[in-house]
């Protein structure tokens, strides 16, 4: 296995220290009534969850919901620190890579067993990556977006396995770690679309400390701690079964419900506080966790194939005109660090981008009137008669997406930009989004500890956010990018990766193409009995080595 | 969803039909008096809001001081401020223009269409009766809220889309109502002289039996102005509302609903606004019904 | 007989209306299921990914041809497949029903219940002082949002006085909240039948006369009030069932609780079309079976419609 030194490691290992800090403090304030301090085993959780999950299936586990359950039934091939971003033996004891990052062979432990008691062998791994590097389209079930280039896979012994890449795919051994890679039993892998959906989830077996015991669609589902669960990341506190007995989701869609039932003393474990809700919390003697997600920040990415963003000079007011403090300082806390990039600090890869993003209404106004905008009688630019309108989507997903937007929106019109929340239902949405001439402004974050992660973003054949790629004539308006993301995907060394990614930061910054607000955390609430609480390197919350005092 | 409640007065305002209409032994004229004038005066009072904003408030609805977000009311801000520092009550005022509008136009789609149908079913009778009430009976067998949800879809956001959809949830309400009084008055004593005396059958409708109808068809409609308020809030609730920053009631009120613990003014006095507005509503409903019996 | 079977009639065609309603409806919609769950950017899938995807669901297909199999599946009993989640239509109905008939006919007899305190309380005549007031609680029902009320129904009673919990509540401590906000709005219009009711059955004549040979007050009041506001309350029950179902919409999701309003409210997001057709359906076979009950129950509750046929208020 290869490891990065850079510069960026001493960065994003200080934002780890601060994180760390900042849950460290949360479990060291509350255990002190916990007599001597250790794991007090046995007892039920109860974790309230914003919305349903759809589907357990590993690749779909993006979504949070999803990404919860999945994290806690199934182990990884390898364990990513969140802290350190490190990568650690887990199912496979050692690794290794060849030089251009296209086969990598991975020895798995012999004593692993899913929990329907079948082994987990090198024929099962095989299957569970040839099923997420290829995807089966009959069934529906769609490629991992973390796999990159998968050519196949090569049992070589019981334990040994060889996974093949068509060209460099430098970011499998991360992507071998991240809950899009859960592993799988054999006859799960086999499931359809809807063997992985709500009403089946006790179907779904992994490995994981925990299993899916009991479900009722769309409400509610039990997490029951596996007796002989015994083979923990080595470096975890926690080698045996999980503390509690049992963890008890429950979905609680409104968020002052889910907010005053954690401090009511019904639920131990929250997820998505808002961030006008965290001092409450705090100040019912409650911790608020913020992991960050380590990857591409919360920003607005601004669509080129637009014809009046394609003018540089546009696009830099709009980076100019928009006061990102004010709307940290407003909308959020603490815990959602203003961007200075369009990675975050903690994100590998990232470098510092601040001089190209500084507030500076002055200069917005004279880059528009410089291009020609001219403000019209009703406050509005205008150039030959069009209106410098644009829209934005609300990112559902995002926390505070609509009041950051109301906010900016509000900002913008002080130099004369009218921006405009995009209303429409899912189906409208969905086409909106796609056309550059509908939604001008894309609102949007990705969570990732890979490199990988910036390519996931803006590459034309991934998620695309900078409409790059016109998905009405599938013409590609920037070739660089193109080429200095593939850069970041295909170097085969880490120090290459890093220098690779800054260049596609430096590129957009350069180029105005995207606006970064701020450094995206998912944010928690436990009651002052729950302790050790721990996430994954994306902040899904692990509850192997939580413990309840009571 | 909210307009369950337009449907149960309704068949309330139908009820007496088969009864002897008599003025009730407890009725006090004098209070009943007073509560309609305070009803028409909230009414009022929102109606000069939605014509003049500029003379209630001077602070701009649609954009605020973002370091005076989330201020508790005050001298300064009446009903406090929102998460961007905007001020609550200039929203509400400048808001009124969207929701009575909205409201208006849902009752009107309703009245119109409800009506056209049901006078005419009751009218005509035989086959076109049935065919007609089969359709009122497939409006009202599709929850009204799916049919409110898809309708928006289809038609898009907006105010006047939302307003229309929630006009066409109703209709199958004053549809069955209007087919029912229709149907109630032809029967009646001076509606068979009339036809006795030579009266032709359009004549006598127009003249006779339509105008003795509509009271409670009247008295309905006040009434879905009301909930037509409510179910464009439950609208806004489910994600359905107009587009932003259009400062509408119920919008406020579903957007301010995550506050309520930590900034309860956000939806409590939007809220109290429509409590107010929707009581008035019913109460004119209700002595537009009385004074149809008395 | 005749009657009865031009009733069942009546109903089919009503079924079969509204099943192609809404499919004509969510055909109207702009996009499609498959392109709402996977033409989102945040999936990553290239473009020839979910052009594969679209054919394995076949939304290209023309869409006489889809209403067409979507009919003879639900005449068959094949109910589809929910295009989001991948599971079977019928086992999400077969799993939220439940939880949302328990709901509604709770709400539905607390609201009847509610009512009948309503309407008793302001036709006391020792309680005339406060009469407007008591009068004027149905319209107070009836305007306010439910959503809002469920909310602060929960801080009070759940988070303030914590009476009620709303996470793992027992069977019957969880229908407490929801059944009140469900009911409180719905009470309001059978409040003021109730109410009339009273006030007519006090204005009859024979009323002074019963009276006068020694009936007791109420045995007159709740005999005739009884037989009066029966049928309009009969026929609101027709009327109301299909409503609760857009009230559990609103109820279901404060709640948390699953139910047949909240499957409706993410199919119709998502446009589940699948989902949708079923509970359109589900919902007009219960509308049309409760009115087909009421209709045939009139003549006999009401001796004056004996000879007429088809009344229906």
């Amino acid at each position: 296995m290869s490891h990065s030194t850079t510069p960026v490691r001493a960065l994003s290992l200080l934002a780890a220290v601060g994180l760390m800090t900042l849950t460290g403090c949360g479990a060291s304030a509350s255990s002190g009534t916990g007599g001597d301090g250790g794991p007090v085993p046995g007892g039920t959780l109860v974790y309230l969850e914003h919305q349903a999950h759809d589907s357990l299936y590993p690749p779909s586990a993006g979504f949070y919901p999803n990404g919860g359950l999945v994290n806690n039934v199934t182990d990884r091939l390898v364990y990513q620190d969140p802290e350190t971003l490190e990568f650690e033996p887990w199912i496979a004891t050692e690794w290794e890579v060849n030089d251009d990052a296209t086969e990598y062979t991975f020895t798995l432990r012999d004593d692993v067993t899913f929990s329907d008691g079948s082994p987990l062998d090198a024929e099962v791994v095989a299957k569970n990556f040839d099923l997420y590097g290829q995807g089966d389209q009959d069934r529906a079930l769609i490629v991992s977006e973390a796999i990159n280039n998968y050519g196949g896979s090569e049992v070589l012994d019981e334990t040994t396995v060889r996974f093949h890449f068509d060209a460099p795919s430098p970011g499998f051994l991360q992507a071998t770690s991240t809950i899009n890679s859960g592993l799988l039993s054999e006859d799960t892998l086999d499931l359809s679309l809807e063997g992985f959906g709500p009403g089946n989830s006790t179907e779904v077996i992994g490995t994981g400390p925990f299993t899916i015991t009991e479900e009722e669609i769309g409400t509610s589902l039990t997490l029951t701690a596996r007796e002989d669960y015994a083979w923990a990341p080595p470096s975890r506190e926690n080698q045996g079964r999980a503390h509690l007995d049992e963890v008890q989701v429950s979905v609680t869609p409104e968020d002052s419900v889910r907010v005053g039932s954690l401090i009511a003393g019904q639920a131990h474990f929250v997820r998505y506080v808002q961030a006008q809700d965290e001092r409450q919390v705090e100040e019912a003697g409650f911790t608020v966790h913020a992991p960050q997600t380590n990857g591409v920040n919360n920003s607005l990415s601004l669509r080129l194939g637009n014809e009046i963003l394609s003018e540089l000079p546009v696009r830099q007011a709009l980076v100019a005109g928009i006061d990102r403090q004010e709307v940290v300082d407003t909308i959020y806390t603490d815990h959602y660090p203003l961007a200075t990039s369009t990675l975050s600090t903690t994100a590998r890869g990232y470098a510092d981008q601040s001089e190209h993003l500084e507030y500076d209404p002055e200069r917005a106004e004279e880059l528009l009137d410089e291009a020609g905008w001219e403000l019209g009688s009703d406050g509005v630019r205008e150039k030959d008669g069009t209106p410098l309108t644009l829209v934005v989507n609300e990112a559902a997903p995002q926390p505070r997406s609509f009041e950051a937007l109301t906010l900016i929106s509000q900002q913008l019109a002080g130099i004369g930009v009218d921006l405009r929340i995009l209303a429409a239902d899912a189906g409208t949405y969905a086409e909106a989004i796609n056309d550059p001439d509908q939604v001008q402004i894309y609102h949007s974050m990705v969570g990732r500890a890979d490199h990988d992660v910036i390519k996931s973003q803006y590459h034309s054949q991934n998620r695309n956010t900078l409409l790059n790629r016109d998905p009405g004539d599938d013409s590609v308006q920037d070739e660089e990018l193109e080429e200095l993301l593939e850069e970041v995907a295909s170097a085969a060394e880490p120090e290459d990766r890093d220098e690779a990614s800054a260049a596609v930061q430096a590129h957009l910054s350069e180029q105005a193409y995207v606006i970064p607000l701020f450094e995206e955390p998912q944010v928690y609430g436990t009651a002052p009995s729950v302790h050790g609480v721990a996430f994954e390197s994306v902040a899904r919350p692990s509850f192997h080595e939580v413990w309840l005092d009571e | 969803m909210n307009l369950t409640p337009s449907v149960g007065p309704s068949a309330a305002e139908t009820a007496p039909a088969s009864a002897p209409d008599r003025p009730s032994l407890w009725r006090r004229p004098l209070r009943l008096e007073i509560s309609t004038l305070l009803s028409c005066l909230v009414i009022l009072s929102v109606v000069a809001w939605a014509l003049v904003p500029g003379f209630f408030t001077s602070a701009s609805p649609v954009t605020g001081e973002a370091a005076d977000a989330l201020q508790e009311p005050s001298a300064q801000y009446w009903f406090g401020t929102d998460a961007t520092g905007r001020d609550v009550f200039s929203r509400v005022v400048h808001g009124s223009v969207h929701s009575l509008s909205g409201a208006l136009v849902a009752v009107t789609v309703g009245l119109v269409l409800g009506t056209l149908l049901g006078a005419v079913s009751g009218a005509v009778g035989g086959l076109v009766e049935d065919a007609l009430m089969r359709v009122v009976d497939v409006l009202l067998a599709v929850p009204s809220l799916l049919l409110s949800l898809s309708v928006v879809i289809v038609l898009g956001f907006g105010t006047a889309q939302i307003a229309f959809a929630v006009g066409v949830a109703s209709v199958a309400a004053f549809a069955r109502l209007a087919r029912s009084e229709v149907v109630r008055v032809r029967g009646t004593d001076y509606v068979e002289a009339a036809y006795a005396s030579g009266g032709r059958f359009h004549t006598v409708l127009w003249r006779h039996v339509l105008p003795n109808s509509m009271t409670a068809v009247a008295a309905l409609a006040a009434l879905q102005f009301g909930t037509a308020i409510l179910a464009i809030s439950t609208l806004g609730f489910l994600g359905y509302g107009a587009p932003p920053p259009t400062p509408e009631w119920g919008l406020m009120i579903a957007e301010g609903r995550d506050y309520v613990a930590t900034a309860w003014w956000l939806t409590t006095l939007p809220g109290l606004v429509v409590v107010a507005v929707v009581l008035a509503a019913n109460r004119i409903s209700a002595s537009i019904a009385r004074r149809g019996r008395a | 007989m005749s009657y009865v079977l031009r009733r069942v009639g009546q109903a089919v065609v009503v079924l079969l209306a509204a099943f192609t309603a809404a499919f004509v409806l969510l055909q109207a919609m702009p996009g499609d299921a498959v392109m709402i769950r996977f033409e989102n950017p945040e999936l990553g899938l290239s473009p020839e990914q979910i052009a594969a995807l679209r054919a394995t669901y076949g939304v290209d297909v023309p869409a006489h041809q889809q209403y067409a199999h979507t009919l003879l599946g639900f005449l068959s009993g094949d109910f589809g497949h929910s295009v989001q989640s991948g599971t079977a239509v019928r086992h999400l109905i077969a799993e939220a029903l439940p939880g949302t008939l328990q709901l509604a006919l709770l709400g539905f007899v607390t609201a009847l219940v509610l009512a009948t305190a309503v309407a008793f309380l302001s036709t006391y005549p020792r309680l005339a002082w406060i009469r407007g007031l008591l009068r004027s609680l149905p319209s107070l029902f009836v305007s306010v949002p439910v959503f809002w009320l469920g909310i602060l129904l929960i801080q009070v009673f759940s988070f303030r006085l914590g009476l009620v919990p709303v996470i793992n509540p027992g069977p019957v401590q969880g229908l407490v909240l929801p059944v009140l906000t469900l009911a409180v709005p719905i009470s309001a219009p059978l409040a003021q039948i109730l109410t009339r009711s009273i006030d007519e059955v006090y204005t009859q004549p024979f009323v002074t006369v019963v009276r006068a040979k020694g009936a007791s007050r109420h045995w007159v009041l709740w005999r005739n009030v009884a037989k009066n506001a029966l049928l309009p309350t009969l026929t609101m029950a027709g009327v109301l069932f299909g409503e609760l179902i857009g009230g559990a919409v609103v109820t279901e999701t404060v709640f948390g609780r699953a139910g047949i309003g909240r499957l409706t409210e993410q199919a119709v997001s998502n446009q589940d079309v699948a989902v949708l057709q079923a509970v359109v359906l589900l919902a007009a076979t219960v509308f049309v079976l409760v009115n087909l009950v009421v209709d045939l129950l009139y003549p006999v509750l009401d001796p004056r419609l004996r000879n007429k046929s088809g009344a229906s208020v």
